[in-house]
């Protein structure tokens, strides 16, 4: 018993002190900008939520962020919490193009203005903006530096996605709108690795065993063409022409090194400004001064202008110059 | 008595016959294995060359490593669902330790793998002390771990490891005489830990409190000690799983390892091993990681879709312990005709 006591106690000292670590003291007289993203240990919807974040604490903000980790119950819940503290906004990076209209819905009837960021869902009229990049035409443009990279000719093999996410399955059309116009490019392999490096890499090894003339990969994220790029390292096949999407600042470094050729840039940091600026210019004037759907062209990186890239966001090189000096 | 000593021609051959049915039901995992290694070898000649084995080993040698521990703790008549996340935990440590620490690969191992037994150190607090039941502790230490990850990265990648230490690389992407060095590590890992587990005290000792820990007890064993060996077993293991994994990354991601636990738990169960504890063995769990493994890369070299390898393998695992608790039932029936014909078999 005695024991059992001890035990509690020091759970609750230690859960108190992780707490206050944690938490930090919040300003409550400010509006509340609230976020949420997918995952926050992905780099990409970290950039994403960061620089949301900064944007609206600098324009006078208290700010939260949370993740649903793409999950549209956790996402239902998470909602129901920024009614609950009355949020001034919810920008949201959601979960799924049908499962959260009703939540969307929700929010807005409660007096909570949405906008959606990165993913856009397949209602149109109830959140105030839905601010997405263009996946499609950043496929076409990965595929065609594939294409110049392959010279035209060779087997090549795809990674996908998880087959049943959306972007997977757009990235993909994407891809074969301009590799299938070739008639020397042959696809010998398509496999999913779930966006994981780790399961690239052994299919990759695999795919190479079976393949072994194959030329080139194309990946449908940069974290499997960065672990397809570790195996054809590892196999001593350097030469392979890998390319990859999302602009991730590993891909971009890895493109500097010769290792990947390209990507394409979904601009996150851009259209997480972008909705902070709208939302906020909602509150104050009523309208947003836009279009609900923006589509927002990804930026294409390549060898050329990777020197361009930070963090997600494409900083032309006049601009880094204006900037240094 | 002695009427049942007698033996009719009856009894005889249904006893060899049960002899054999159970011999190929325990032989099962080697079986399979064998089959599915001659179906790929049919379907595809670049299947059977020795430059595929040694990288369908390498993938085999994650959750062949897992599945050591996670034998030992099945063993106990426990599990350890947060290998996964331990072994992308230690994977960050290492990483850590080399891009912020500037330390060399050494310390590196030594951080990762000190971490790892930190989290294995809790499980076993959490299970014998606090009395938390096992499934629901690593549960626990499984977000826990993760969570740790992703904290301590910040959810961002350590890449370029070799770069800042070169030695680093050798581990994941290493060989030794045409052996990829995961593979000779796995297979040093499983010598010691079958040893362990027939030769040792400690290894009865494991077999008994899974058996029956009352008994266990009462015989003098001491069952908290023997179960928190297990998870730091295992949670040493999944510390090289960790470290193999971003050596061949040459990055450490915090996501990594997601979901290894299930692969582990599933090439335990595939070798026999008994969810209940007490039964089953070190050796089959290679079978069985290595019966998971040659699935999975025939089928991508067969040009399978993802969703036909999951169920493939789904059904696979669902098979395989439906043929377990046939083997249970068949074997408590026949043991009448095995003691009759065999007296030994009993004693």
């Amino acid at each position: 018993m005695r024991r059992a006591a001890r035990t509690l106690a020091c759970l609750a000292v230690s859960a108190v002190t992780i707490l206050s670590f944690g938490c930090r003291r919040e300003d409550y007289s400010r509006p509340l900008a609230f976020i949420i993203v997918p995952s926050q240990d992905n780099p990409f919807f970290k950039a994403e939520a960061d620089a949301a974040a900064s944007r609206a604490q600098a324009l006078g903000y208290r700010v939260r962020v949370e993740a649903h980790d793409d999950d549209a119950y956790r996402q239902d819940n998470l909602i129901d919490s920024a009614i609950a503290q009355n949020a001034a906004i919810l920008l949201l990076d959601n979960a799924g193009a049908d499962s959260s209209i009703s939540a969307v819905r929700r929010a807005t009837k409660a007096g909570v203005p949405v906008f959606l960021i990165d993913r856009a869902i397949e209602a149109d009229g109830i959140a105030r903006a839905q601010i997405i990049a263009d996946n499609a035409q950043g496929a076409a443009g990965v595929a065609k530096i594939f294409v110049q990279s392959m010279n035209g000719e060779g087997e090549y093999a795809e990674l996908l996605g998880r087959e049943s996410d959306t972007n997977a399955q757009i990235r993909t059309r994407g891809f074969h709108s301009i590799l299938d116009q070739e008639p020397k490019l042959k696809m010998v392999a398509a496999q999913s690795a779930n966006w994981s490096q780790s399961e690239a890499f052994q299919k990759t090894e695999t795919i190479l065993q079976s393949h072994p003339h194959l030329k080139g990969i194309i990946a449908g994220n940069d974290t499997m063409a960065l672990g397809a790029a570790a195996a054809a390292n590892g196999a001593g096949r350097k030469d392979l022409m890998i390319v990859g999407f999302d602009g991730s600042p590993d891909a971009v470094a890895a493109i500097q090194r010769g290792e990947l050729k390209g990507t394409a840039l979904q601009p996150a940091v851009l259209i997480a400004r972008l909705a902070v600026d709208e939302a906020d210019r909602y509150l104050r004037t009523g309208s947003t001064g836009k279009l609900e759907r923006q589509i927002i062209p990804c930026d294409l990186v390549d060898a050329s202008n990777a020197g361009e890239f930070r963090n997600f966001e494409y900083i032309p090189s006049a601009a880094n110059v204006v900037a240094t000096h | 008595m002695a009427a049942t000593q007698i033996l009719t021609q009856r009894d005889r051959l249904a006893s060899s016959s049960a002899r054999v049915a159970l011999l190929l039901l325990r032989g099962r995992a080697l079986i399979v294995l064998v089959l599915l290694v001659l179906a790929f070898s049919a379907l595809t000649p670049l299947f059977f060359t020795a430059n595929n084995l040694a990288i369908l080993s390498k993938h085999v040698a994650l959750s062949a490593i897992l599945a050591i521990g996670m034998t030992f703790t099945i063993l106990t008549e426990g599990i350890d669902l947060s290998v996964g996340s331990v072994a992308g935990l230690s994977g960050i440590v290492a990483g850590y330790v080399i891009t912020n620490g500037h330390r060399g690969t050494v310390a590196a191992i030594f951080a990762a793998i000190a971490v790892a037994l930190v989290v294995g150190l809790l499980n076993g607090f959490l299970i014998v002390r606090a009395g938390v039941a096992p499934f629901i502790a690593t549960l626990g230490t499984l977000y826990m771990a993760r969570g740790a990850a992703l904290l301590s990265s910040s959810g961002r990648t350590f890449p370029n490891l070799a770069s800042k230490s070169k030695a680093f690389a050798v581990i994941g992407q290493g060989s030794l005489l045409h052996v990829p060095i995961p593979v000779c590590l796995m297979l040093l890992l499983y010598a010691v830990a079958a040893f362990i587990a027939s030769r040792t005290p400690l290894g009865r000792h494991i077999y008994a409190v899974g058996g029956n820990e009352r008994a266990a007890r009462l015989a003098g064993i001491e069952v908290s000690r023997v179960k928190v060996i297990t998870y730091l077993a295992s949670a040493f293991c999944a510390a090289l799983v960790g470290i193999i994994i971003a050596s061949q990354l040459d990055a450490a991601h915090p996501a990594t390892g997601e979901s290894f636990e299930l692969n582990a738990i599933a090439a335990v169960v595939l070798g026999g091993t008994s969810l209940s504890g007490g039964r089953g063995s070190i050796t089959g769990s290679l079978l069985g990681a290595f019966v998971i493994g040659v699935l999975a890369d025939g089928l991508v070299m067969l040009g399978i879709s993802e969703f036909w390898q999951i169920a493939i393998k789904g059904a696979v695992i669902v098979a395989a312990v439906a043929i377990d608790q046939f083997q249970v039932r068949l074997q408590a029936r026949l043991l009448p005709f095995l003691l009759r014909s065999n007296p030994e078999a009993g004693a």
